[in-house]
């Protein structure tokens, strides 16, 4: 499944934003209810995640890689994640942007999933997706504002 | 989990009936496999069906839907409440009647739905019975011999009341 | 007094089942019970590096957990028990939990075993498997192509087999003065019962004794293929199966969960009970379907269809079902020139194993899809020569003159009067002015279709020597019981299995019209492996056309003994006794007389019987019918487009079915209807979906569209009767008429209405999005 999602950071450059979302720390605040969030090799990240919408719900923990970074423009981040309801395998292409009102990062994503979350769920996955990248985004938003002194 | 068990006491179709549970556990569970009820059944996990449907103080419900904590309390119709062999009830009298069954599985459960809605709508058409019966999937009858079931027993409830003086 | 067959006699199972006291496998309870629940693996293809069950095997009530390895050489593979000659089969061995490796989303991984069904349940999340995720493919035409993922070592491009049946050459076509080709695939289904699989085993360590309730359409079979999988013999296994809700063929497969059940009720010498979710359902229950057809239809331009040639993809899933082999080859493949006279047919078909749950039997099985295939066909072609598709049929019917009637794969059609049924539905729907109405609306940018389809059914399964010819591990006659008590009552025993279809019912009107007692008198045991001595079981339209007709002969064994009895009684000839309402009597002296009553207490008394004759009142028959019986009709759809959203509302629904003699007309509409909702239900609506590697995507009945009451118009029925001369009773199979005529009949109507729009073909299920799309492209095959 293809998940499409994009963003516009009002006032800010594309190195601005590129900082924040490569900051572990900034990263791990802005995920939604995220309980760690270390840094375990160089671009490999480990996550414990706790989600709860609908019938998606549970723990999940997450192996994240960042890879083919082109500072500030692109890169990808390949999302392992596995809880009670499933797996989910992501491989997302972060693209950013200059735009009017600042910079756009769209990310494209093709998620893959198994478990109850495939059978069941599937329809809501992508929905569930676009809330917590809606929240991610809007949090880095407000980091970088302030890290930017705004 | 809290695996602290809680007490659950409903009326169920006339009588007090009250266990221990985890607090998890569903009402149609509670109803089939606690106080070995076992008229109503489970076709699905995900509320769908309506095999399940039970009467809850009056009102049609999925019994899968609602944990047998949240039914403390309530007064609980169930197949087993409606009617006899000897006295059938006229839902039970008009799905005889009409061959509004094959295997029976979703039967209880449709029987239950049609009463709730028969009184919502005791003259319904044949389009707004089928809207009734939204809540049911049966995979057998193709519904239509359901459907006169259900208008034959509106007939019959309306003539009982009739008889009876009532509206 | 008038006879009981033909009546709309009121069911006899019903006060039963609506005042709560059926008694599903479910409701059964036994002290001691322990409850199973099934890891199932969340990979379409995976190896099994390492599973860890401490967690699980720790937690309080959690009483054993198997893997597969722990029953290596413990339960045997699970067979397929369809082995056409001549298909080259490779047959893969089907363990019960997977040892290795996982071959689809759902295949078992470890079963827990626990005090209650929560503890169970919560102990299979608790078990850790290390798995790593190997290639999968879906499709089998994907799994076909050069390059595919090869899912067993030992089946080469994933063909589990190839069959040809019939021949048409190249020159058959090419000199056709009219070429059709198409694609006509029936997409998977999901049988889905409303009550799901479920098995209950008891096992007693002092007599060695197995009791299994289990679904099954077919207890016998199950005992059978059981015995040989867990190495435990028949004359210890009782079989039997509650009041069950419901099969549709997906409970004629012998499962994997079933073997399981009964091996830790005998390890653990303690009752077991699994109950399938509905996720799992479509996990691990067999589908129904997936066949991808490519056709080729020679005619000429005045209408005769000359030839056809089909190749089928059949996907059989990650292992071959109990009946899987024997669909798409036989039912589909000898049935593909349907009710028409053609002179060439020629089916190929490769079973393509895949990292899906298995195929079998689903309703039709194998027939809706063949229909399906030649009646979308047979319209196409009739829009391309330009000619009315009732007048098409028509042409190409096998006339009546000509039954018995050979069709051009051999297969013999007992009788039919094809154009009497289709003359009939084109009467009831009020044809020609339907057509009018359509061109009227059309001006008005309103898109009406009407679409038409007529099918004949191989059912009434069947001659046991043809089985045999055909590879069908087994028998297809039936054996009745009738057992005379004391006082006059008759218990029936046979070996069908009914779930839902009135044999109680039927059957009783059979027997009572022969024997002349109160119909109240007549009762019926069927589902039990320790009452009846052997039997197939319900599927393939057979249990009244085989059973029935073998209640019928085993009654009339009755009659005759009777009659013997009450001649010696009476001092009579046994020639001058007649036997009539119940009463024996002798021919001319109506008060020389014995009742039958009387004469049941004669024989089981046995004060008196004749020289030679053995006490009691108890015949047996083995019925092994001389042919198949084929049911035809033909139903019509009329339905409305919305060219705005795609959305499609069934206006009308006519069907003409001939099953023969109809038993109890009430039972047969209600056999009709529901065939007919799941035939529409295949056409517009469901549809099991896999991602392109095999993951499941339909878990539910959230994401797989299930028929409901306001999908559908009032359905216009009428039957026609034509006889079935090989069975006593002269009747057919009527329970997969409804599905196996509609899918078509609404798929025509679809592209009927579409037809001005340039819109050749959808693929099923024709939902709005897709029909929409098929718009909005205005003419491109989608």
């Amino acid at each position: 499944m293809e998940i499409k999602h994009k963003y516009t950071f009002k006032d800010l450059s594309k190195q601005e934003v590129w900082d924040v979302i490569q900051d572990p720390e900034a990263l791990q605040a802005a995920l939604p209810n995220c309980e760690t969030f270390e840094e375990v090799g160089d671009e490999e990240y480990k996550a414990v995640m706790k989600i709860n919408m609908g019938a998606i719900q549970g723990e999940f923990t997450a192996d994240v890689q960042q890879v083919d970074k082109k500072e500030p423009d692109s890169y990808r981040l390949l999302v392992k994640a596995k809880g009670k309801p499933g797996e989910i395998e992501a491989d997302a292409n972060m693209i950013l942007d200059e735009a009017d009102e600042g910079t756009e990062l769209s990310c494209i994503a093709e998620v893959g999933s198994t478990g109850l979350m495939a059978t069941v769920g599937q329809r809501m996955v992508g929905g569930v997706a676009k809330v917590v990248l809606g929240q991610f985004f809007k949090d880095i938003e407000k980091q970088a504002k302030q890290a930017a002194g705004q | 989990m809290n695996n602290e068990l809680v007490n659950v006491t409903i009326t169920l179709n006339g009588e007090k009936r009250s266990a221990d549970v985890e607090p998890r556990m569903l009402l149609v569970h509670f109803i089939r496999d606690v106080l070995n009820v076992t008229g109503s059944h489970i076709g699905c996990d995900t509320s769908q069906c309506g095999n399940c449907t039970i009467l809850v103080n009056g009102r049609s419900t999925k019994s899968c839907t609602l944990l047998a904590v949240r039914a403390d309390g309530s007064d609980v119709i169930t197949v087993e409440g409606i009617g006899t062999t000897e006295k059938l009830h006229p839902i039970q009298q008009a799905f005889w009647d009409e061959h509004g069954l094959q295997c029976g599985y979703c039967t209880p459960g449709a029987m239950m739905a049609s009463i709730d809605f028969l009184t919502q709508n005791p003259d319904p058409t044949d389009e707004e019975i089928r809207e009734g019966l939204d809540g049911i999937i049966c995979r057998c009858t193709g519904y239509e011999f359901i459907v006169n079931a259900v208008r034959s027993a509106a007939k019959m409830m309306n003539e009982d009341n009739a008889v009876k003086g009532e509206v | 007094m008038e006879k009981m067959v033909g009546q709309r006699i009121k069911r006899k199972e019903d006060p039963k089942l609506i005042t709560g006291n059926g008694v599903y496998l479910d409701d059964i309870k036994i002290p001691g019970l322990l409850h199973a629940s099934i890891l199932r693996s969340p990979h379409p293809h995976a190896k099994i590096v390492s599973i860890d069950k401490e967690k699980a095997l720790a937690h309080p009530g959690v009483v054993a957990v198997y893997t597969g390895k722990d029953l290596e050489g413990k339960i045997n593979p699970v067979p397929t028990s369809w082995k056409v000659p001549g298909m080259n089969l490779i047959e893969t061995k089907q363990y019960p939990l997977a040892i290795d490796t996982a071959r689809y989303v759902g295949d078992g991984v470890a079963m827990v075993i626990a005090e209650s069904k929560y503890t169970a349940r919560d102990a299979v999340e608790m078990i850790e498997v290390e798995y790593e995720v190997l290639p999968s493919v879906a499709n089998q035409k994907e799994a076909r192509k050069e390059g595919a993922h090869q899912i067993y070592e030992e089946v080469p491009d994933n063909v589990a087999f190839k069959y040809v049946a019939g021949e048409v050459t190249d020159e058959d076509l090419e000199n056709a003065e009219v070429l059709i080709k198409g694609t006509y695939n029936t997409q998977r289904v999901a049988p889905s019962p409303m009550e799901t699989r479920n098995s209950l085993a008891q096992y007693n360590p002092g007599s060695g004794d197995l009791k299994l309730y289990v679904g099954s359409q077919n207890p016998h079979i199950h005992r059978m293929v059981l015995s040989e999988v867990l190495n435990f013999p028949e004359h210890k296994f009782h079989v039997k199966v509650a009041d069950m809700g419901g099969g549709f063929g997906g409970k004629i497969g012998v499962y994997p969960d079933e073997a399981l059940v009964s091996y830790a009720a005998m390890d653990l010498k303690r009752p077991v009970k699994w109950v399938e979710t509905r996720n799992e359902h479509f996990q691990s229950a067999n589908a129904g379907r997936d066949m991808m057809v490519d056709l080729e239809l020679a005619g000429t331009k005045d209408g005769k269809i000359t030839a056809l040639r089909a190749v089928n993809h059949a996907n059989i899933g990650a292992y071959l079902a109990t009946f899987g082999p024997g669909n798409p080859t036989i039912d589909f493949g000898l049935m593909l020139s349907g009710p028409y006279k053609i002179e060439k047919a020629q089916c190929t078909t490769y079973g393509m194993y895949t990292n899906t749950m298995s195929v079998d039997s689903y309703r039709g099985a194998g027939k809706p899809e063949v229909t399906f295939m030649l009646e979308r066909a047979v319209e196409d072609f009739a829009r391309k020569i330009n000619m009315d598709p009732v007048e098409v049929r028509r042409i190409n019917f096998a006339s009546k003159e000509e039954f018995p009637f050979t069709n051009a794969q051999g297969l013999i059609y007992d009788s039919g009067d094809y154009v009497k049924a289709l003359d009939k539905a084109v009467e009831n729907a009020g044809y020609q002015e339907l057509r009018e109405k359509q061109k009227e609306l059309r001006a008005q940018g309103r898109y009406i279709g009407i679409g038409l389809s007529s099918y004949v059914e191989l059912s009434g399964f069947g001659p046991s020597a043809v089985a045999g010819g055909i590879g069908f591990q087994g028998g297809i006659w039936e054996n009745s019981t009738v057992r005379v008590h004391p006082g006059g009552t008759v218990t029936v025993y046979t070996g069908t299995s009914p779930h839902g279809q009135g044999h109680d019912t039927t059957f009783s009107q059979i027997v009572k019209d022969k024997l002349g007692i109160p119909y109240e008198d007549i009762n019926f045991v069927f589902n039990d492996t320790r009452a009846v001595s052997m039997g197939w079981g319900t599927y393939g339209s057979r249990s009244l056309a085989v059973g029935g007709n073998a209640v019928a002969l085993a009654t009339d064994k009755v009659v005759e003994k009777g009659r013997l009895l009450a001649a010696h009684l009476l001092e009579a000839d046994v020639e001058s006794i007649d036997f009539s309402e119940g009463i024996y009597s002798v021919r001319g002296e109506a008060g020389r007389r014995k009742t039958f009553k009387e004469i049941a207490k004669a024989a089981n008394f046995a004060w008196n019987m004749p020289e030679g004759m053995e006490p009691g009142l108890e015949e047996k028959t083995f019925f092994d019918p001389s042919n198949f019986t084929y049911p035809f009709g033909t139903h019509i759809a009329v339905v409305e487009v919305d060219v705005e959203t795609g959305g499609i509302k069934i206006l009308r629904y006519i069907a003409v079915d001939d099953s023969g003699k109809i038993v109890n007309p009430t039972v047969a509409e209600g056999q009709i209807l529901g065939g007919i909702a799941q035939g529409v239900g295949q056409a517009l609506w469901e549809g099991v979906q896999y991602d392109e590697k095999g993951q499941l995507q339909s878990g539910s009945f959230m994401d797989y569209t299930m028929p409901k009451a306001n999908f559908f118009p009032k359905i216009e029925m009428e039957f026609t009767e034509t006889l079935s001369p090989v069975n006593q009773l002269g009747t057919k199979g009527v329970a997969e008429s409804g599905t196996t005529g509609s899918i078509a009949a609404a798929a025509n109507a679809v592209m009927d209405a579409l037809a001005p729009l340039g819109v050749i073909s959808i693929e099923l299920p024709l939902k709005p999005e897709k029909v929409w799309k098929a718009i909005q492209k205005g003419g491109a095959k989608s």
